[in-house]
């Protein structure tokens, strides 16, 4: 179907375009690139930092391109945190990438609710994409049925700590509310601070958090009936894990105070973390790319991390869950003159399961696509830490015990009041039962109007 | 030519005196319009680049604000629903707040520190341009560097606070000056004012050396001191600077934008937020793109309507 649709538009822009023999050239050659999948493929890239774009380019771009010849991928790095907005812009004029990068399925929803992306699973079942990618990622690129968009980089949320603060203290990860609790007031009356937190420089923060309440106070059963719209977010169960997470921040237990959160950016809570005058941090996969900038030599300290899952804050809710988030997806500009080059280019990342986890080894985090791996999969040269990250998460989730992270299954709206409104639940301005009020009817408007993304059912991952 | 000038200024007279346009009342003779022609080839290019790059983006975002439009894709009209959204809009309401407490700052602080300076900077030669350019850097510094620096200065734990705390001075330990709700705006203010007032006081200053010194000496012999010499002689004799820094004062602060997002992005709490980052957070981020052109137009309105006030009251023959 993409194929003959391509080549209607190019029959059409062949006919205007016989006025120079140079652009005949140049569309002969595109007309080489749908038929054969080659030419020049474009893919702008959201990748922060000069190692990660460095490690990209000689083990992503040479390989594939060595692997795929006659398909030249012209990668354009752009900042993280304009490059939706740079895509949209981009899409809108009707240019753009051929891979088209979007920060989760929510902002995806968008860019397909216009028809700006090829239909994919022609492909998936060209390359068996059903069995190279998890199904809980493959059904989260899913759109009335059909497949547009393909995570390429999963998160979760994890319990970090200084592990030599807590060697010396005696103290233990805590495996539940009561031992959470109690460890949060024993290191506060010790002067440290419990979890290191803060909003400065990345506002959404907030966010985190209520995923984590949501989740493991609430539980994933009540918030996939919220999410498909069975129960209300009113519900007292969501009222609850606010109320519990405000009385958490009243108690000064993350960053300090309420503001000293808002005013402390990522590098100094992480530097709290790191020199310990602060226990935990609750924080997402993203952070073990870091995690080692903060500890030991590179730090100026001679402290160790260790990671823990978060633990459950009420009964019924299971001891061990871990909520499942996309940090970013991979689509096909309708406008793609190689489509079939590029959906060679999303098949290539998900082929070689060691190739990989080589890679999730060299450059944790950025580079964590949702494939099935077991934990003798990932290379010696892993970080033991990260690779258990990797390998307890697969478990966990093929168990069925995996939640949803707000950026990835809330709708646009909602996602942008759950961190802003929480902003005035933690200053007092507002009372977590109207938070949730609020939160509820600007959910049910977007229900209303298909701007959920997909949910991921429950069952085995 | 110099004949003509007379009469023309007589009918300008008698115009502002109907409060009408005078220039409806001049015929040009072949040569005048040959002038003006030459001006207007002079002129085109730049015409037509701003209706390229302003007006046609302009019709767009008017067309728009009458839309529901995510931003990509097609745009359904729905009449004045984004206008009525704006106008009973809570959120619109405590935006547009900040913003006018944000014009009262800038109306007042920058303005009153740039004269002071200008004037005291022009009673000195030596050094003077030393000052000057001192106090010019920060204007020149980009706003996302000026941001960077006192947010750290001014960071609860590395900032000044614990610094002065450690050598005895304790006031401000512990104080979020960008974290507490009540101290977020003027605390982003401070920090755009430190920024802005340099470029105030440099346009004072020339303003201040254009003034005739006879005027001082005059004053001088009548008895005014220094400040009957700056109350009486230099304000009124920069007034036309002055009024036009207070109109431009107004302007950006109704549209102002990179200071507050950058250091604070609206928060927390909203206590930061104003129309632009207001619009902006609904363009990119709840994908409201026509709801945001109806906010864009609504505060662009509010500044032509500044900009008309000035131009009628130097119609009715203000100094200004």
């Amino acid at each position: 179907m993409n194929r003959s649709m391509t080549r209607k538009s190019f029959v059409t822009s062949g006919g205007k375009a016989v006025i120079g023999a140079s652009l005949a050239g140049s569309l002969l050659a595109s007309c080489g690139g749908q038929e054969g999948g080659t030419g020049e493929l474009t893919y702008w890239s959201g990748l922060e930092g000069a190692g990660p774009r460095e490690y990209y380019k000689e083990h992503i771009e040479k390989p594939f391109e060595k692997a795929n010849p006659g398909i030249d991928l012209k990668v354009q790095f752009q900042s993280p945190e304009d490059l939706d907005r740079t895509v949209r812009t981009a899409l809108q004029g009707g240019e753009g990438p051929d891979l088209v990068p979007t920060p989760g399925p929510s902002f995806a929803l968008e860019y397909i609710d216009a028809n700006l992306f090829v239909e994919l699973d022609d492909y998936a079942k060209q390359y068996g994409w059903q069995d190279k990618i998890l199904g809980w990622a493959l059904d989260s690129g899913r759109f009335q049925g059909k497949l547009y968009s393909v995570p390429t980089e999963f998160e979760t949320m994890l319990l970090y700590y200084n592990k030599t603060l807590f060697e010396e203290k005696g103290w233990m990860p805590p495996k539940d509310r009561e031992e959470l609790e109690s460890l949060a007031e024993e290191a506060q009356g010790q002067g440290i601070i419990p979890f290191s937190a803060g909003s400065a420089d990345w506002r959404p923060t907030p966010e985190w958090f209520m995923t984590i309440f949501w989740n493991h106070y609430s539980g994933p059963d009540a918030l996939y009936q919220a999410l498909t719209g069975e129960v209300p977010w009113t519900d007292p169960v969501f009222v609850e894990a606010v109320d519990l997470h405000s009385r958490y921040f009243q108690n000064g237990w993350y960053g300090g105070s309420v503001e000293k959160f808002f005013s402390t950016g990522s590098d100094a809570y992480h530097t709290q973390l790191g020199d310990g005058k602060a226990a935990m941090n609750m924080e997402g996969s993203w952070f073990l790319l870091e995690v080692d900038n903060f500890f030991g030599q590179a730090a100026g300290n001679d402290n160790e991390w260790d990671w823990a899952p978060l633990p459950s804050l009420a009964n019924g809710v299971p001891s061990q869950i871990f909520e499942l988030g996309i940090g970013s997806t991979l689509s096909i500009n309708r406008r793609s003159q190689v489509p079939d080059a590029a959906a060679k280019y999303i098949n290539w990342l998900f082929s070689d399961p060691e190739r990989a986890a080589q890679r999730m080894a060299d450059v944790p985090a950025v580079f964590n696509i949702p494939i099935p791996l077991e934990r003798e999969d990932f290379p010696s040269n892993m970080d033991p830490r990260v690779a258990d990250v990797l390998a307890t998460l697969s478990e966990t989730t093929s168990k069925g015990n995996y939640g949803y992270t707000t950026w990835t299954f809330w709708p646009p709206k909602s996602d942008v009041f759950v961190y802003e409104g929480m902003e005035k639940v933690l200053t007092g301005e507002m009372e977590p039962a109207a938070y949730c009020a609020e939160l509820n009817k600007i959910f049910q408007q977007e229900l209303d109007e298909g701007e959920v993304p997909p949910i991921i059912e429950r069952g085995a991952a | 030519m110099p004949a003509e000038q007379p009469v023309i200024e007589a009918a300008e007279e008698r115009a502002v005196e109907q409060g009408r346009s005078p220039r409806k009342e001049v015929r040009r003779s072949p040569r005048q319009r040959k002038r003006a022609l030459v001006a207007w080839i002079f002129m085109l290019p730049l015409v037509l680049v701003n209706l390229l790059v302003i007006v046609g983006p302009s019709i767009a975002t008017i067309y728009y604000s009458f839309t529901e439009w995510s931003g990509i894709g097609p745009a359904e009209f729905v009449g004045l629903q984004n206008y009525r959204q704006m106008l009973t809009s809570g959120e619109f309401y405590g935006a547009l707040l900040h913003n006018i407490i944000w014009t009262g700052i800038f109306l007042t602080v920058p303005i009153a520190m740039g004269l002071l300076g200008a004037f005291l900077l022009s009673q000195i030669t030596r050094f003077q341009m030393l000052f000057r350019v001192v106090y010019f850097i920060p204007y020149v510094i980009a706003s996302v560097v000026n941001a960077s620096i006192w947010e750290n200065l001014l960071d609860p734990e590395r900032g000044i606070g614990p610094a002065l705390t450690s050598i005895g001075i304790p006031f401000l330990d512990g104080v979020a000056f960008f974290g507490d709700p009540q101290l977020a705006l003027p605390s982003v203010a401070f920090v755009d004012n430190w920024h802005w007032w340099g470029f105030v006081l440099v346009l004072f200053l020339t303003a201040m050396q254009s003034v005739d010194r006879e005027l001082y000496d005059a004053a001088k012999v009548d008895g005014a001191n220094r400040w009957h010499q700056f109350r009486h002689v230099t304000i009124p004799g920069i007034r036309p600077t002055l009024v036009f820094v207070m109109m431009m004062t107004i302007i950006w602060s109704l549209l102002v934008f990179d200071y507050i997002y950058i250091i604070t992005q609206g928060g927390p709490a909203g206590a930061t937020e104003v129309v632009a980052t207001l619009m902006y957070k609904e363009a990119f981020a709840r994908f409201e793109a026509g709801y945001a052109a109806a906010l864009g137009l609504g505060m662009s309105f509010v500044s032509g309507l500044i900009v008309l006030i000035f131009v009628y009251l130097r119609r009715r023959g203000w100094e200004i």
